[in-house]
């Protein structure tokens, strides 16, 4: 056998084991998408210190302030927060929420995503505006980017409980 | 080569058509419109007209249409290698992030040894249709594209590892039958099938992907499917690797296996193959120019390529690649840049 047939046959394995382990639980973190403290399970890992480089709480506070700024900019998801009413609250649970799923270990004191969002009808759509803007508030409070994905990945797993439409 | 001329020449049937149709959707499918993904993740686009990479279908669902909406894209892009040029105009619409369908046109000026053979074959007096003229041979092929998400989210599903699949197919025609024939490609016209795994872990910055191709096709159906007499598919691998530099740039390598349908084939001439050329290598041996190797296929080459991809919004993207593919038909060594120039609406 060839080096290229050989290299041919392992990758074609490797790629039908990757492109069929969505029948294979094993390949899957399996139980809740978060820790017991808190922290996401996001694949390969949140590293440690990670809210400690950002500025501890008042750096994710900053930027939860800018994130809603960002929010209440776009037509298309301010009103649903406006809605919900008192802007500095919501603040000041998602900096809570954000330090959490980040692995800080505090506590976060706010309602579960499923029930603060559970009859809102979110859209893919509404959901993605959010993401925009945390980039921009990233972009404002001069987190680098693959910080921002860190909260990113902290965040994501929230998604099938905020959309539901 | 003139890359231009092949595309401004008056609109077929086919082109008129695609144009109505292209009207009638932006009519009908306006309220229906949505951009709703975040820059990037729908991908770019691959010379075959599906979304994913510059070479190889990702799993991704091309544009920014989330599954509330439709959203298309048309494309432009250019190769410049030692002795061809690509270049290729596709169309792909999402609807709803579930399915996709594209449309490329490849265009595939060549130059160097195909102008050499061409002035060689036309030492046989013209009576022999090779396909190959002297300093004006283009291969020219459409390609028909179809994709379908199956499960699993390439973007947010971060804590688990199962990737967005998907599966898709393409039929290509290739239009120039008499020079596969003098390849000796066994077919000008075939399917292909494909299945996509794609995956973002954002705590990386970097996207996965595989895809496994199921095959006959010779330099992506360029140079047709199959050889002499079989037309034996097969499964081979391509794999992607993007990495975020921030919102709006990616980074990555390609790569993509091809196959050995056409590998040490000499070109063949006549209705039934039986020109025999030797006497035509001789003589020009005698003075000076031997071509005797010029006229056997030489391994096909592996294609991997090296990319930056660039949206500075929604509505458009480009991408910027260095290509190495390596052997292509009677060719060594063709290597060269890579630009892609992709409209979202």
């Amino acid at each position: 056998m060839t080096f290229k047939s050989t290299l041919k046959s392992t990758a074609t394995g490797a790629a039908l084991i990757f492109a069929v382990s969505g029948f294979h639980t094993a390949l899957a973190q399996g139980g809740p998408p978060f820790g017991e403290s808190g922290k996401a399970k996001a694949f390969p890992g949140i590293p440690e210190g990670t809210v400690e480089a950002m500025g501890g709480e008042a750096g994710i506070n900053l930027w939860v302030k800018q994130l809603f700024h960002y929010i209440l900019l776009d037509y298309r998801i301010a009103p649903i927060f406006i809605e919900h009413g008192n802007i500095e609250r919501q603040i000041a649970l998602n900096t809570q929420l954000v330090q959490r799923v980040l692995g800080a270990g505090n506590e976060y004191l706010g309602a579960s995503m499923s029930a603060a969002h559970g009859d809102l009808g979110i859209t893919m759509e509404e959901f993605n505006a959010v993401v925009e803007a945390a980039y921009n508030a990233c972009d404002a409070v001069s987190f680098h980017y693959y910080q921002c994905n860190q909260i990113i990945a902290g965040l994501a797993p929230f998604t099938f409980d905020i959309v539901t439409q | 080569m003139n890359p231009v001329s092949n595309f401004s020449k008056r609109p077929t049937p086919k082109t008129l058509l695609l144009g109505m149709c292209l009207m009638l959707w932006s009519f009908a499918a306006w309220s229906q419109y949505d951009d709703g993904k975040v820059l990037l993740t729908g991908g770019v686009g691959s010379i075959d007209g599906a979304g994913g990479g510059g070479i190889t279908p990702w799993a991704v669902i091309n544009g920014y249409g989330t599954r509330d909406g439709i959203n298309a894209g048309v494309r432009y892009t250019f190769a410049y290698l030692p002795d061809y040029s690509l270049n290729s105009i596709s169309l792909n619409i999402g609807f709803y992030d579930r399915l996709e369908l594209s449309y490329a046109y490849s265009v595939l000026p060549t130059g160097g040894t195909f102008d050499t053979l061409g002035l060689v074959f036309d030492l046989l007096n013209d009576t022999v249709a090779s396909g190959i003229e002297p300093f004006n041979t283009t291969i020219k092929m459409d390609i028909y594209g179809a994709k379908l998400r199956l499960f699993g989210d390439a973007v947010y599903n971060s804590q688990s590892l199962i990737p967005q699949v998907a599966i898709g197919g393409f039929y290509k025609e290739n239009k120039n039958k008499v020079l596969l024939k003098t390849l000796q490609a066994n077919k000008a016209k075939d399917w292909e099938g494909y299945i996509s795994a794609t995956k973002i872990f954002f705590p990386i910055s970097t996207l996965f992907n595989v895809t496994a191709r199921y095959t006959s096709a010779n330099q992506t159906g360029l140079t047709g499917f199959g050889g002499g007499d079989k037309n034996d598919r097969e499964i081979r691998f391509e794999g992607s690797i993007a990495h975020l530099l921030n919102k709006r740039t990616a980074v990555g390598v390609e790569y993509a296996q091809r196959g050995d349908n056409l590998d040490d084939r000499s070109v063949a001439l006549g209705n039934e193959g039986n020109i025999n050329l030797t006497p035509i290598t001789n003589l020009l041996s005698g003075l000076g120019l031997n071509i005797g190797n010029t006229l056997t296929q030489l391994d096909e080459s592996d294609w991997m390529d090296v990319f930056v991809a660039f949206a500075p919004s929604k509505n458009l993207s480009f991408t910027f690649a260095y290509a190495m593919l390596g052997n292509i038909t009677l060719t060594p060594d063709q290597q060269g840049f890579y630009a892609s120039f992709q409209a979202s609406f």
